[in-house]
This record gives C-alpha cells, structure tokens and sequence, in this order.
C-alpha cells in the first residue's frame, strides 16, 4: 500500500514536470488558488459549503472511475483495495475539509466524509452505454463531449439564478452566469488527438475562427437564458450584466487559443499565470488574445497548411 | 498522382525511413509490407503531413493531405461521442454535407451509441466510414483488416476495389497477406526502414513463399517444443 501511495506521488510529480513546473511549486499555487476561491465563494454567496461539496465530489467522481479500480481490485486484496480507495479520497477532500472546518460549516463537513467514505467503495461508471443527448450535434465534438461530462452542472447554475432572484442577490446571479463559463472553460482543459485538427482542410486561421465560432454559438445556449433571467429581474444592472457577460465570451476565446498555443502538448505553467494575470486585469485579453491566436497559428502550422 | 522523393525520417539519431523513393499513382491499389517496426506508419505518418521529414512528396493534390482519407491502426476516439457524432464531425472537417448517415451505414453499426463503447472491428469500421464519406482522392489504410470480423473483411476489399474503379489512390498495409493478394497491383516492401523490394502482382505468391521462408525459417523448431 505504502508502494502504491509513492508510486502516485511519483507520477503526479512527473504530470507536474511535463507541464514545467516544479512539483512543490506547484502544490503552493494549487493550495493558494483553493484558499482564494474559497474565500471569495464564501465572500458571495451562503451556498459556498454545498459548493464545496460539489467541488470535491467532481474530483472524488474521476477516482471512483469503474475502470480504474476494477484494474486496482485485480492487484490488491479486497480489503487492501478499500483502504487505498478510502485514503485516497480522504487525502483529495482534506483541503476542503479544513476549508469548511474553518468557516464552521460542520453539516458541510459531515457530508463531505460521508461521500468520500461512499465513493470508496461505491465504482461510478463513467462510460455509459446509454447516450445523454445535446443540443450540439450538428457540430461535435468539444461541446458534445463536454456537456455529456458537465450536464449536471448546468441545472446547478439554473438553481443558482433562481435563487439570486428569490433571495435578491445580484452577486450570485453573475456568478451563476459565471459558472457556466467555467463549465464551457473545462471543454478546452485538454488537446485533441493530432488526427482530428490534421482532418481539417482548412488553414490555421480559419481553422481557429470555426472553433471560436462554434464556441460562441453554442455556449450561448445556455447563456442566453440567464442572461435574460438576469436583465429583466436586474435591470438597473444591465450594464454590469453585459460587462461579466463579454468577459465570460473573452475568456471562453481565452481557453481556445491558449489551448491551441501549446498545441499538441497541454497548457503550461505560462499560460496559467498569463489567465492569473486577466483575471485580476481582464482588458489585459485584448492583447493577450491576438498573441495567443498567432501563437497558436504557429503551433498547428505543421498540421493545417 | 503521388511522388515521393529520397525521404528519411530521423527519431534523433535512429534513422526509421531511409531514402525512401516511391510512386503512387491514380486508380491504383498498393500494398506495403514489412515486419513491425519497418516503418511502414511512419511512411503514412509522412506521407498525411503528420510527421516533418527530410526529402519530397511531390502531388497533383495540393494541399495533399486535404484530399487523404487516413485510417490509423488504432483509430482513437473520444469518450462521449457516438459513432454519428463522429461522422458529423469528420465530415464537417472536410465540408461534407450528409443527410442521412443510416444509409451510408454499410456496416450496420449502432451509430447512436457511443463510439468509445465499441469493439476494436467496430471502431476500425467507424473510422473507415468516415474516410469515405469524406469523399477523399487519397486513401491510405494502415492494417484495415485488423480485428474486423470475416464478413466485414469481404465488405472491406470490396470498397477497396471500388475505390480503384472510382481512380483513388489506395495505399494499404496488411499483415494478411491474402487481402494484399486480392486487391494490391504492386507491393513494396520495406526492411528497418529501408525499401528492398517492389513486387508486381503476378510474382505476389513468390514473394508470399519467400516472405515465409525469411521470417520463419527453423525459427520454430529452435525452440523444441514439447
């Protein structure tokens, strides 16, 4: 068991390397970004502890991957297979733990152990044989393939709305808003297999304007409804509606060419802090996204002629 | 038509291709053939612009791998799209407008579902439909028959030779050799990334006979088996 625990330090230490930044490092960056979203969750809204939650369950939801652990039951002991399963996903929901331990949200806290401990020994299986529809059929495949992962999330944001409305609390609503965002930012974490940008017999630029294209539309499907939502019941705050509405569109681009501009390899440690960078200055897009788009036309010259 | 002039391609100091000089031409089906590792998908790998190289690839076709249908050996797909998903978005890659793709289904696949669930055969089919519904000029088969079942095997050779008819270029690789027999004109075969022989179809069975000879050898009964 103990070999297992080293083995995993080991490879994500590696995952870290590859993308270039040093293990450590890294580990400081990811604790300091969940302290301040954290803080700036419980900042805006009393649901943050259920957001939380949330939070921890869709990373406790990967491990769980019936896959994965058929594979770990064939090398341990039943009983050894829980134990890991259960370390393992008390080590991933420590952070939050202490999180909500600190704003004393000990029903959150409870829960929390509760679903780690049941996720242990409970497989999900993540690949099913029934298909989730989508409205993005006539244009596959991160949209697809991404809401077929997130649908879940989306009624979340819904909820979300209504309740800003019913409670009357404008901050929640943006970040309803925002949380889709984030949710269409996830479908653009990962490159596609070379084969499927070298298919295209198109050039890099209009390559990348069919994927910015085909973003906007279809993120607007489920914009649109709360941002109307929003307007009619904040219309005082329109503009600032607006305003969070083209900084969701600017980094949904963002997420696109910094995606493509480390093209085949993952995003880097540069355009991680190049996004801490817009996110406390958001203007600053309307540089780094022209630099981004030429980078990237670089980056997939060698596949799109 | 295709023309490949002195190609080599280096992983750092190992040499896979070396000076590699080929001609494909329309309407024409060609076999490569080699052990594992001969460099045979590097060769494709090259050929479809996925790989930089040193040396010419020469076409009419230009830009050549807008007008290639490339079928890997492992065809990869993603973990929630449905093999129609799939063709829609292959399709959409090459302005490809298709109505109905049940009827293109020739392998009665459930195209509903999602591709990743399906078999190794399945799979394989899915990426082979949707080269062709690609409409491409260029077809360039890496082990096409590998895992596919007997019937759709049948179904495989038959497109191919229609593809010949219709004055494609199809490029294959294939560890059976009979699929080669019955479909290639020409087979060239390829040696630790070298190109040692080019056979026409009449002396397919001879090089068959000797292809078996080198490689098997008294290799079996080295090992004494008991």
């Amino acid at each position: 068991m103990k070999k297992y625990f080293s083995l995993q330090i080991k490879l994500s230490s590696r995952k870290f390397r590859e993308i270039g930044i040093h293990p450590i490092l890294a580990i400081i960056l990811l604790i300091s970004a969940l302290i301040a979203l954290s803080i700036y969750i419980f900042k805006k809204t009393e649901f943050a502890p259920y957001i939380i939650v949330l939070l921890t369950l869709s990373f406790t939801t990967k491990l769980a991957e019936i896959k994965r652990n058929e594979f770990l039951k064939t090398i341990f002991k039943s009983n050894q297979h829980i134990k890991i399963r259960i370390i393992e996903n008390l080590i991933l929901a420590f952070p939050f733990l202490i999180i909500l331990l600190f704003y004393h949200s000990f029903l959150a806290v409870g829960l929390l152990l509760i679903i780690s401990i049941g996720f242990a020994i409970q497989n999900i299986k993540t690949d099913y044989h029934f298909t989730i529809p989508t409205p993005y059929f006539k244009k596959p495949f991160e949209f697809t393939a991404g809401f077929r992962k997130t649908f879940y999330l989306i009624p979340l944001a819904y909820i979300l709305t209504v309740i800003s409305i019913s409670v009357d609390n404008f901050n929640l609503g943006i970040f309803s808003l925002l949380l889709i965002f984030v949710i269409y930012f996830s479908y653009y974490f990962k490159p596609e297999e070379e084969y499927f940008v070298w298919t295209f017999n198109s050039n890099t630029k209009s390559f990348l304007f069919y994927k910015i294209k085909t973003a906007l539309l279809h993120s607007s499907y489920f914009v649109v409804p709360i941002l109307l939502t929003l307007s009619y019941f904040y219309f005082s705050e329109i503009w600032n509606i607006l305003l969070f509405l083209i900084i969701g569109y600017s980094f949904l681009i963002f997420f696109i060419v910094a995606k493509y501009s480390t093209y085949p390899d993952e995003i880097g440690v540069v355009q991680g802090i190049i996004l801490a960078l817009s996110i406390f200055f958001p203007p600053i897009l309307l540089v780094i996204i022209p630099m981004l788009f030429s980078q990237s036309q670089k980056r997939l010259n060698y596949l799109l002629q | 038509m295709i023309k490949i002039k002195n190609l080599t391609k280096k992983y750092g100091n190992k040499t896979v291709l070396n000076n590699i000089n080929l001609e494909f031409e329309k309407g024409k089906v060609y076999g490569i053939v080699g052990e594992n590792g001969a460099g045979k998908t590097t060769l494709f790998r090259c050929i479809s612009g996925l790989e930089k190289f040193e040396g010419e690839i020469l076409s009419d076709f230009k830009p050549l791998k807008n007008y290639i249908g490339l079928l890997l050996t492992n065809p990869y797909f993603f973990s929630r799209i449905t093999g129609r998903e799939y063709l829609q978005l292959l399709c959409n890659a090459r302005q490809v407008e298709i109505q109905d793709f049940e009827k293109q289904n020739i392998f009665d696949l459930p195209l509903n579902q999602y591709a990743s669930t399906y078999s190794t055969g399945m799979k394989k089919k899915l990426a082979i439909m949707a080269i062709l519904l690609q409409k491409n000029q260029i077809f360039i088969l890496d082990e096409p028959y590998n895992g596919v079942d007997i019937q759709s095997n049948l179904i495989i050779t038959e497109l191919i030779l229609e593809l010949k008819k219709l004055n494609k270029i199809i490029i294959i690789s294939s560890h059976i050799f009979s699929t080669l027999n019955e479909t290639c004109d020409k087979i060239h075969l390829l040696k630790k990334g070298e190109l040692i022989k080019t056979v026409e179809k009449e002396n397919f069975q001879d090089l068959e006979e000797e292809m078996k000879r080198k490689s098997i050898g008294n290799k079996v009964k080295e090992m004494q088996l008991k």
